[in-house]
């Protein structure tokens, strides 16, 4: 059995890890992250997407919203190609108690968050689809994060650096030396080869999953899992991240993402991060809310419904409500925690504040790696942001406007050429099809992959990464996964589109019969 | 203006009903939002390719089979030979396309997959795909055609479960320099109609196709002289060629769209596109006149009898909406096939049985919408083709063939009422 070394063992693939694992490599420590599935497959990939400035946060948590616009502010200049200014709305629908805008104006000047009222009619102006018997708006600066391109930021960033990132590695166990962790044992979920990782620290940044890696340790950490539902809407029904102006709740925030937009979101614990049953209660509470924000909601065309967790952190007590438990991360070193050293766990917080939470994680690393090294983050641009140029929705077009006959689109929807498809699928080294998809956004417009999809399957088979019965697996398993987010809201106009897709691969492909 | 019948829906099997109600010398209209699923699916006949898990190889009995076991079934309400007249009728009514085949046996026709798909008629553009005497096949594509995978094709070929050996390999063409790139398969096809590419595809597989292979291509060998490019390529290659059909739109299915509308419009009867029937004025349990929506209000078209070939979930013939309800779009009439628990109406599992495939309307023999207690909604309204229950189409493979079925017996029903009863022998 073969082993790898490292100062530092990055345990979780989500924005934190992947931040953490970036942090650490850039103050020169040698560092290696696993993750048991796909970059951003748990909770950063399945989150609204909102760069919160802070204002949903003004009121109840105010330290989170200091937080929030800080890391804003940051991640707008490091993190360039990931963020869409869309500038935010707060607004106070027939449903909301007005007085509350006083409350959230003053919440916002005691935790820096920039926010201006502005009258109803400019507001309606700008967001001509909202509610027109809405009573107040508030400008905030919103914006909409991409987590993929985030979080492969990072890890191209970590590499750049002498990192190693490592998906599709599940950790089977810690290695103790006594009462300190000096490692893990991990399988790959690929090839199936096992083998070690020797560390100087190892910092668990596993998320809503952290307590499953705590305990190999014999160690107690209490994350709960708080699943939240996300539904993507075709187009852009509003063109900044619309909020309504009351205290947090159910279905109270809707923002444009890419070609989408995506209203969030359901708070609901569950006892386990990988059981995240949609339930038709929720769907039709987030249609319901949907339509107070923008009428005629119902009718408009859902795409994909899908579940995140958050990682919610508690110490000590019960509690009752998950959006009352803190959204600031905690750090835990168990060696004060319970004697046992190597060992760091990170955990809570949100995307929005990732940064922040790795530079927290290495910072405590470096104790134990032989003192402080100066934290980058806030300065070093990710990679793919090194111009500092924000993204824009006509980035795509624009780069085929010049030349619209360059080369073939595969995925209309996205806009997606052919050889950027086949840079990916060389990037990557993957065989699926959902990993391109994380990577592109292949198949992640209206037709949901109707047509891209068989063209993909081709291109990925003629390119030599699979043979027959890998491209047929792939395509299959693509069409299992993409069903789980489309039945859900299926309904309308989406249907017929669905209906559309069974034609294609079953109709005309004959996809059931496929050799596997 | 007064019509022997409306027809709604200008896909296979609108335009089946009422081509054969012209023939017998009827005033028809058809009105349509738009072009129908013809546009989509293979021009091929699918009668029935699979009867559960099983590959059908003969049609006729295993339809038989079928409306044994599953009574709602669109082919309960027809008969043995009424199916067999339906494909005799349609094979020289579609001439232009020459289509092989028949009731008693399925084809074997490759799919843009590669996977051996039954249909029982095809244009002979296409069926000299068929697999079920085994042989060597190449498959061309066109390199910037994004729509075909040779290679995929050939691959799973060579792995199908099929009665004789085939052995497939792939070749891939560049197409002729100066041509636009990311061509559709409209404007391939465009080409072959115009700028002679067959000539350009002779010569590219002169030299590189072996003595016995047969030559596969995508479905674009031209909308208006497909057959006749067809033809040259088989004389002048001396081999077998055939379309495989990819994604749509479909090209086969495009010049089945032209060749049963312009036999319309040569008898006279118009094709109106891009309005919609919103519901008819009725009296006695009779329609009288159908409501249609144009871009600037409602007309009435007083006629005898309507034929409702609206489609189904895909074409607008019925919907879900957000709240779980499900309804036929024109007259909201009783549907068939509903899941039972109101509001699971999709599976978890894409392949799963799906508890809303097989919503539709549900018919009496002369192919009219009954109610719950088996009564014609109207005496003189019949559905035709998607919008019926009872059929999974896309998994049974039997889409075009309800259409074509459907939409002769529906015309029928309207021409001899007392004609339709359906023999208990069949049952």
């Amino acid at each position: 059995m073969s082993s790898l070394e490292a100062d530092v063992l990055v345990i979780g693939g989500g924005s934190t890890g992947a931040g953490v694992a970036r942090d650490a490599a850039l103050r020169g420590f040698s560092t290696i992250l696993v993750e048991r599935r796909d970059l951003a497959d748990g909770t950063t990939g399945r989150f609204h997407g909102l760069l919160h400035s802070g204002g949903r946060y003004a009121v109840k948590d105010p330290s989170a919203a200091r937080e929030c616009i800080a890391e804003n502010r940051i991640l707008r200049v490091t993190a360039a190609d990931c963020v869409e200014d869309t500038g935010g709305l707060f607004v106070s629908t027939p449903w909301d108690d007005p007085e509350y805008g006083d409350q959230f104006l003053e919440g916002c000047r005691a935790t820096d968050v920039p926010a201006e009222e502005i009258p109803v009619a400019e507001a309606l102006r700008r967001e001509p689809r909202v509610n027109p018997d809405i009573r107040r708006a508030f400008l905030v600066p919103d914006a909409a994060l991409d987590p993929w391109k985030l979080v492969w930021g990072c890890a191209r960033s970590a590499e750049a650096h002498g990192a190693r990132i490592l998906p599709y590695h599940r950790v089977l166990d810690l290695e103790m030396d006594g009462e300190r962790v000096v490692g893990a044992h991990v399988r790959s979920e690929r090839s199936g080869e096992e083998f070690g990782i020797h560390a100087t620290v190892v910092i668990n940044a596993a998320g809503a999953w952290a307590g499953q890696i705590a305990d190999l340790a014999h160690c107690t950490v209490n994350v709960r899992a708080g699943m939240g539902l996300m539904i993507a809407m075709n187009h852009r029904l509003v063109h900044m991240c619309v909020n309504r102006c009351k205290r947090p709740s159910d279905g109270d925030i809707l923002l444009p993402l890419r070609t989408a937009c995506v209203i969030g979101t359901t708070d609901v614990f569950v006892p386990d991060p990988d059981q995240t049953e949609i339930r038709q209660e929720d769907i039709d509470l987030l249609l319901d809310e949907g339509e107070k924000l923008v009428p005629g909601f119902r009718q408009a065309r859902a795409l994909h419904a899908w579940a995140g967790v958050r990682p919610l952190f508690e110490d000590t007590a019960k509690v009752a409500e998950t959006r009352d438990v803190t959204r600031s991360h905690a750090l835990l070193d168990h060696s004060s925690r319970e004697g046992v050293a190597g060992f760091l766990t990170i955990t809570g917080g949100k995307t929005t504040t990732f940064r922040l939470m790795a530079e927290a994680a290495v910072d405590a690393a470096c104790e134990q790696l032989g003192g402080p090294r100066p934290c980058r983050t806030a300065e070093v641009p990710l990679a793919g942001s090194e111009s500092h140029e924000l993204y824009q929705i006509s980035h795509r077009l624009a780069a085929r406007e010049p030349v619209p006959q360059a080369e073939e689109i595969i995925c209309e929807c996205e806009l997606i050429t052919r050889s950027r498809l086949e840079e990916a699928i060389k990037q990557r080294d993957t065989t699926s099809l959902d990993d391109i998809r994380r990577l592109l956004r292949l198949a992640m417009g209206p037709c949901q992959g109707g047509f891209c999809i068989y063209r993909a399957t081709g291109i990925l088979h003629q390119g030599g990464q699979v043979d027959q019965a890998g491209a047929n697996q792939t395509l299959l398993d693509f069409l299992e996964e993409r069903w789980k987010g489309v039945h859900p809201i299926l309904h309308g106009d989406q249907l017929r589109q669905a209906r559309l897709d069974d034609w294609i691969f079953q109709g005309i492909l004959d996809v059931e019969h496929l050799p596997v | 203006m007064s019509y022997d019948t409306v027809v709604v829906g200008a896909g296979l099997a609108g335009l089946t009903a009422a081509l054969r109600l012209t023939e017998h010398g009827q005033r028809v209209l058809v009105v349509a939002r738009g072009v129908g699923a013809t546009h989509l699916a293979p021009a091929t006949v699918d009668v029935l390719g699979y009867l559960g898990d099983a590959r059908v190889e003969n049609p006729a009995s295993s339809v038989a089979t079928l409306v044994a076991s599953s009574r709602d079934h669109p082919y309960g309400h027809i008969s043995a030979d009424q199916l067999a007249a339906a494909l005799d009728w349609f094979t020289t009514r579609a001439g232009a396309l020459s289509y092989v085949g028949g009731v008693e046996e399925n084809l074997l026709l490759p799919t843009a997959l590669g996977v051996p798909k039954p249909s029982a008629l095809a244009p002979r553009t296409m069926s000299g795909g068929d697999l079920r005497a085994g042989g060597r096949f190449v498959f061309v594509g066109f390199k910037g055609f994004k729509d075909f995978h040779p290679t995929l094709i050939a691959d799973n070929l060579a792995r199908a479960r099929l009665p004789a050996p085939v052995a497939a390999r792939a070749l891939e063409l560049e197409l002729p320099a100066g041509r636009r790139v990311d061509m559709s398969g409209r404007v391939i096809a465009g080409q072959f109609d115009t700028e002679n590419l067959s000539e350009w595809l002779i010569t590219a597989l002169q030299n590189r196709v072996e003595p016995d292979e047969h030559i596969g291509v995508p479905a674009v060998l031209g909308l208006r002289r497909a057959d006749e490019t067809w033809q040259k390529l088989e004389t002048r290659l001396g081999r077998k060629v055939f379309e495989v059909a990819t994604l749509p739109p479909s090209i086969p299915g495009i010049r089945l769209f032209d060749a049963l509308a312009s036999a319309l419009r040569a008898s006279g009867t118009r094709i109106v596109l891009g309005v919609r029937a919103v519901g008819a004025r009725t009296n006695g349990g009779r329609i009288e006149a159908v409501d249609v929506a144009n871009a600037t209000g409602t007309v009435s078209h007083r006629t005898d009898a309507m034929v409702l070939a609206s489609g189904g979930f895909a074409s607008g013939g019925l919907e879900l909406d957000s709240f779980g309800a499900t309804r036929e779009t024109v007259f909201d009439l009783p549907l068939i096939g509903m899941p039972e628990t109101d509001r699971v109406r999709f599976a978890p599992g894409y392949f799963d049985a799906q508890p809303l495939s097989a919503a539709g309307v549900g018919t009496d023999d002369q192919f009219r919408p009954v109610d719950a207690s088996g009564r014609p909604v109207y005496t003189n309204l019949h559905a035709a083709g998607a919008i019926l229950g009872g059929a999974v189409p896309w998994k049974e493979k039997s889409g075009t063939g309800i259409s074509v079925a459907t939409g002769y017996a529906a015309a029928g029903a309207i021409l001899a009422p007392a004609a339709q009863a359906v023999s208990e022998a069949v049952r």
